[in-house]
């Protein structure tokens, strides 16, 4: 059974969001983008509101994480979608400002799948979207475990 | 204690020394000239003695002479004249030694003189006697007996005599009182000497007591206020490098803050921009259908057609948003300087062996071909070896290097030379040119973060020499630069032949 994957885009720019909502769509993916400003209001969406995840069984999601977001820091949010059995099959795409070799370092430790520095050369930017896009398209998401 | 006291204690303590070297001089030179006085007195004591034994001895002799007369005038026998001869022959150098004796005195010479007259009279008579009597007339010696009996001349001598005894016991009176009176004085000045000497001894010790305990106090003091000075020294090296990590966190966090919105602005700058292309075309095409009534062509991509006040319009657009997308540029490299340095600011040295001459070599190939362009030469004489960071030196020369090639003086042959020696520890790396210099009045702005001096002909942000500077501090050496406009530049290096993590003078 193929489950469309939803793409749940954690970024608190919302310029950020709408340019790499923007590039993803001109790669031809068409899946739903869920966006979230904040961590806290990603994190309910994610585990619900009893915090165990449940909420997703079942469902094959993407997630895009920005690491600087103004109520806590991605890298929480990555090490508790990776310490969650419902979620941590899904792949996180680290998408951030941030590119000090320790941070990157401690993402991969952390069971990042991508991490992504956002360059300020739009074309850089707007091509590595790009090119991320056609990786959704081709990448397999398992739906979240049952 | 204060400096002042210290100085009034020191002034005392020679104060006191001065005071008992005095006393002791003094009393020297008093006890001396007492004891000589004394020992004098003590002479004219045994003199007056010897003056009245004298008086006696010759006394004695005048009645021995006169008892041998009268003894040969009742027997006739030639011992008592030969006795009388002897003591005859003794009186008159007796009377010589007490003149002698009492030569001193003016009112004994006067006796003397009586008495010497006395003498002689008798003299003369004991010669009449004896000549009586030899020439056997024995009455008329007797009867010159007792004319002398019945005459002065024995009471007169016996007066004399008596006065001359009660005058030299006068003397022996006044000369023992004054015998004593010296030998009094002279102890008592030793007395009081030696008693202040002790008092000044004594006091001299207090003082030296009072000093060592003072002394004591300030090395306490002294103690306390160094393992305090360390503690402080701690304490401020703590607050600066806290300071330090705070102001390369904040670069750190401020450079990414800064770069999130220029994310936005260049992306939806671009995005203007294909809105703008579109937005031209779409004018362009309408513009035509108009003009021409034939129907509006999908124009072709990145060829738009424009006419007039249009293209102006366009033209205008393009132009803005060029400035804008150069300052997005020209912002996002200066942030990635300040990333870059701060990042080199946390970066750990790795202090390893490092063939300087080599490393620099390696340097000077990599700009061999600028070199070559610009017509310079780059000499390489010999250098110290150091035990550095080797990235840390590579990124100082070579931008020294680069900067030396780039700024050379148009039209004239470069001539860049580096050189080294070695000083009390520190190797003193030269990197000279003939280039086109550095006005005096820039040399502390060319260190400057973003800041640049002389004609600005060449590409560059003004990071080179910040960051150059930075590392040399780092790694515990100071760099300086000797220029004159137009007269090439010598940039000085000094580091530290052996670096190790504890004589860094920055951060940790």
């Amino acid at each position: 059974m193929t489950q469309p994957v939803t793409i749940i885009m954690i970024e608190d720019d919302e310029g950020h969001a709408r340019l790499i909502e923007r590039n993803i769509r001109r790669s031809g993916v068409n899946n739903e983008i869920v966006s979230f400003a904040n961590g806290t209001d990603a994190m309910l969406h994610l585990f619900g509101a009893d915090g165990s995840g449940l909420v997703q069984k079942g469902n094959a999601l993407l997630i895009l994480l920005d690491l600087n977001l103004p109520d806590m820091t991605g890298i929480d949010i990555l090490r508790q979608i990776k310490e969650n059995k419902y979620l941590k099959a899904s792949p996180v795409v680290v998408l951030t400002t941030t590119d000090d070799s320790q941070e990157i370092k401690r993402c991969y430790e952390l069971g990042c799948n991508v991490y992504i520095t956002k360059p300020v050369n739009y074309e850089n930017f707007a091509n590595a979207i790009r090119q991320l896009g056609l990786f959704f398209s081709v990448i397999q998401v398992p739906p979240a475990a049952t | 204690m204060t400096a002042e006291a210290q100085r009034r204690r020191a002034f005392w303590q020679v104060l006191l020394f001065s005071a008992g070297l005095l006393v002791l001089t003094a009393i020297s030179a008093g006890s001396v000239y007492l004891v000589n006085k004394a020992r004098q007195d003590a002479e004219w004591v045994v003199h007056t003695i010897e003056a009245q034994n004298q008086i006696n001895a010759l006394l004695l002799e005048i009645r021995r002479a006169e008892s041998t007369a009268r003894g040969y005038l009742l027997t006739q026998a030639t011992d008592f004249k030969a006795d009388h001869e002897k003591a005859v022959a003794a009186i008159i150098p007796a009377l010589d030694r007490l003149t002698r004796l009492t030569g001193d005195n003016p009112a004994q010479r006067a006796n003397i003189e009586k008495l010497s007259a006395a003498i002689e009279t008798r003299l003369g008579q004991f010669a009449q006697e004896m000549d009586f009597i030899s020439q056997g007339h024995p009455d008329k010696a007797a009867a010159v007996v007792r004319e002398v009996g019945s005459t002065d001349t024995t009471a007169a001598i016996a007066k004399v005599a008596t006065a001359m005894i009660r005058e030299e016991e006068r003397l022996f009176r006044l000369r023992t009182v004054n015998s004593d009176r010296s030998q009094t004085l002279a102890a008592s000045m030793t007395g009081i000497g030696s008693g202040l000497v002790v008092v000044l001894a004594l006091i001299s010790i207090w003082l030296v007591r009072r000093s060592a305990l003072a002394r004591d106090e300030a090395e306490a003091r002294l103690r306390d206020a160094n393992v305090n000075l360390e503690a402080v020294v701690d304490e401020r090296t703590a607050d600066l490098r806290e300071a330090n990590n705070e102001i390369q966190r904040f670069a750190y966090i401020v450079s990414h803050d800064l770069r999130s919105p220029l994310v936005n602005i260049m992306g939806f700058t671009s995005e203007l921009e294909e809105l703008g292309g579109d937005i031209f075309r779409r004018i362009s095409s309408l513009a035509r259908a108009r003009g021409d009534g034939t129907p509006p062509a999908p124009a072709g991509p990145g060829e738009i057609a424009l006419e007039g006040a249009d293209k102006q319009l366009s033209e205008d657009f393009s132009e803005a948003l060029g400035f804008i997308k150069s300052s997005i540029a020209k912002m996002d490299r200066l942030i990635s300087a300040i990333l870059n340095l701060t990042r080199e600011g946390r970066r750990e040295f790795q202090p390893v062996k490092i063939d300087t001459r080599e490393l620099i070599a390696a340097i000077v190939s990599t700009v061999a071909h600028q070199a070559a362009e610009a017509r310079a030469e780059i000499h390489l004489e010999p250098l110290p070896d150091v035990v550095s960071d080797r990235l840390a030196l590579e990124q100082i020369f070579s931008n020294l290097i680069d900067n030396a090639v780039k700024y050379l003086k148009p039209g004239v042959p470069g001539e860049i030379r580096i050189s080294g020696r070695t000083k009390l520890g520190y190797a003193i790396f030269e990197i000279s040119d003939n280039g086109r210099g550095i006005d005096p009045r820039d040399h502390q702005r060319i260190f400057d973060l973003f800041r640049r001096a002389g004609t600005q002909d060449k590409p560059g942000q003004g990071i080179g020499l910040a960051h150059v500077r930075a590392l040399v501090r780092r790694l515990g050496g100071t760099m300086s630069v000797s220029s004159e406009l137009n007269a090439g530049s010598t940039f000085t290096i000094t580091l530290p032949i052996a670096w190790n993590v504890n004589n860094r003078n920055a951060d940790r």
